[in-house]
């Protein structure tokens, strides 16, 4: 598409809105990807109206009637179960006049009553009939018409529920394609389940949803804007692996279909599954040995060395965040406007989980995830500071993604994940 | 011994002043050894924080470590340091014994830096240990009093 006729106002050429120089190993994105409302817009409609989306994970809705409520792709929707245990995921809104028919986050319901008018819907989105009745024709409330509206297409993967907005989306299973493999590294943690622990992180940055994409699977950044946590880790007894050689993190990147791609590395703390550090005492080395033992009997020594001692940052296009380091972080965000985004983030661990590295997960977590740990904030920082000095433009137009291009294999500091995004992005924004 | 409401305003009104001045560091040695530091998840402020996940769950090691990162450059969310600003209210006495004060109080703080101000609005509770004509806190336990973190985004100071 020509500039003059795009709706969208960013430069293009021969290879759409980016700049993908295979021949010199330049990778450019244009910085206005980021701060024009007229891109925000052509997003909803061209990706989190198409893809497929990260809504829930199956552990959030342990019972019939479960339900948990919030924004997915910008959209209000109630992700429940009926009364039979069947996953639904509804928009939030009255067949009736739209208004808003749940204002819980979570819960148990068999009912949904719109507060407006009384309109009621059973947890499987059925309206259901209202004693005296009356002004409406026999029948009026027949054949669903009046029902909750369900999102287009919904589908579980090892309990990780996506939604899809776009009736006309593949399988979820096509979607994910080999990146499925990441999603079982996790999954296959437990024997019993994995399981979303009480609590959640819900943020915000002043920044493009894009940003925060781009820095989950950052290796390259760890050094400079995480100065601060790796003195943190030098100064705390036991933190680190006494056994760890900087020359073990090795890493690679792997770039799957679709736009979504994985980093896979070694890092020196520990994991509460399943690699110990001295801080964890021997009572919470034999939980852990003990955890890895479980995880050879159930996949064999390889996979259950890859499971329990590689770091992973998983990027599914295009706003789910995994991070298997520390802890265990399901992240999603969202755009509310081009410059500010909203984060959820929750932390996964198995449901048979000891006590004691329950407490390790939980601790863990905090030293450098979420909005008041030692590297959270100083990412968002970084993410609001991109955001004001794109300001800058039009003179300084272009974002750097050329990081490892020319290399056979990228590393966990390279910037293939963010070009595999970025690559799936242009595909969209660009197609006819 | 008993203490008055006014003792406890001027600790509390001492510790916010070494926060807002920066003095982080002093402001960790006010705590016990075994002290604690929380800010429970905004949907339960009872959590448990050996099973929930906290916006912050700091023994005394961590969070001598938060008051001393908070100094460095590198701590690039506060870098350089923000303007903040504690208001501080309600205080009541819950109860006290020889060796434990259980003080409630209500706090405004404002943070400002770029040109936005956040605040932050919260409760807190407060385990306090007589220390020669002051104390030392056991457990301070900060309850954010909005139901999420937006629009501030980050906890990057201390409450």
């Amino acid at each position: 598409m020509s500039q003059k006729t795009s709706p969208i106002p960013l430069p293009s050429g021969a290879d759409g809105f980016i700049r993908d120089d295979r021949a010199n190993n330049e990778f450019l994105v244009p910085r206005k990807a980021f701060t024009s409302p007229e891109v925000l817009a052509a997003e909803y409609e061209r990706i989190f109206s198409q893809c497929w989306l990260y809504a829930a994970h199956a552990s959030e809705l342990p019972e019939p009637n479960s339900f948990v409520s919030r924004r997915v792709g910008g959209r209000e929707l109630i992700i429940n179960r009926d009364s039979d245990g069947e996953i639904h995921a509804f928009f939030n809104a009255c067949s009736h006049r739209g208004a808003m028919v749940c204002r819980e986050k979570t819960g148990k319901n068999k009912w949904f009553v719109c507060p407006y008018h009384g309109w009621a819907f059973n947890s499987a989105g059925t309206r259901v009939a209202q004693d005296n009745e009356t002004g409406f024709p026999d029948g009026f409330f027949d054949g669903g018409s009046k029902d909750l509206t369900k999102v287009a297409k919904l589908a579980v993967y090892r309990d990780f529920i996506f939604i899809t907005y776009n009736s006309n989306a593949g399988s979820l299973s096509d979607y994910l394609g080999d990146a499925a493999e990441m999603l079982d590294l996790v999954a296959d943690q437990s024997e019993t389940g994995m399981e979303v622990t009480e609590g959640n992180h819900e943020y915000s940055m002043r920044a493009n949803w894009k940003l925060l994409l781009e820095n989950s699977a950052d290796g390259y950044h760890a050094m400079a804007t995480h100065a601060s946590y790796f003195d943190y880790l030098q100064s705390t007894n036991g933190s680190f692996r006494s056994d760890f050689n900087p020359s073990d993190i090795g890493g690679a990147c792997t770039a799957f279909g679709n736009g979504h791609a994985a980093i896979e590395y070694v890092a020196p703390w520990g994991r509460p599954v399943a690699q110990w550090v001295p801080q964890w005492g021997d009572q919470g080395r034999d939980a852990v040995n003990q955890l890895m033992e479980t995880l050879i009997k159930r996949h064999g020594e390889e996979r259950a060395r890859r499971i329990g001692e590689k770091n992973r940052n998983i990027l599914i296009f295009p706003n789910l965040v995994i991070n298997d380091i520390m802890a265990l972080t399901i992240r999603t965000f969202q755009p509310v406007n081009e410059g500010y985004l909203e984060v959820n983030a929750w932390s996964l661990a198995p449901k048979e989980e000891h006590a004691d590295v329950r407490k390790f997960r939980q601790y863990n977590f905090l030293e450098f995830l979420g909005p008041a740990g030692f590297a959270t904030p100083d990412d968002v920082e970084m993410l609001e500071l991109c955001q004001q000095g794109y300001k800058n433009m039009p003179e300084p137009m272009w974002n750097d993604i050329s990081k490892g291009m020319s290399k056979a294999i990228n590393g966990s500091d390279d910037e293939l994940q963010m070009r595999t995004f970025w690559r799936r992005w242009n595909a969209l924004m660009t197609a006819d | 011994m008993s203490y008055t409401r006014e003792q406890i305003e001027d600790f509390l009104y001492h510790e916010a002043a070494l926060i807002d001045e920066w003095k982080t560091e002093d402001w960790a040695n006010l705590f016990t050894e075994d002290a604690e530091y929380l800010i429970p998840p905004t949907e339960n402020p009872d959590a448990n924080k050996d099973t929930a996940l906290f916006i912050i769950n700091d023994d005394y090691h961590r969070l001598q470590q938060r008051a001393i990162r908070l100094g460095k450059r590198t701590a690039h969310a506060e870098f350089p340091h923000s303007i903040v600003r504690h208001m501080i209210s309600n205080v009541r006495i819950i109860s006290q014994s020889a060796n434990d004060l259980v003080v409630n109080y209500n706090q405004v703080v404002y943070r400002s830096k770029r040109q936005i101000t956040d605040t932050y609005i919260c409760s807190a509770t407060q385990h306090l240990v007589p220390d020669g004509d002051s104390f030392k806190i056991r457990s301070k336990r900060v309850i954010l009093a909005t139901d999420t973190l937006r629009p501030q985004g980050r906890v990057s100071i201390i409450l």
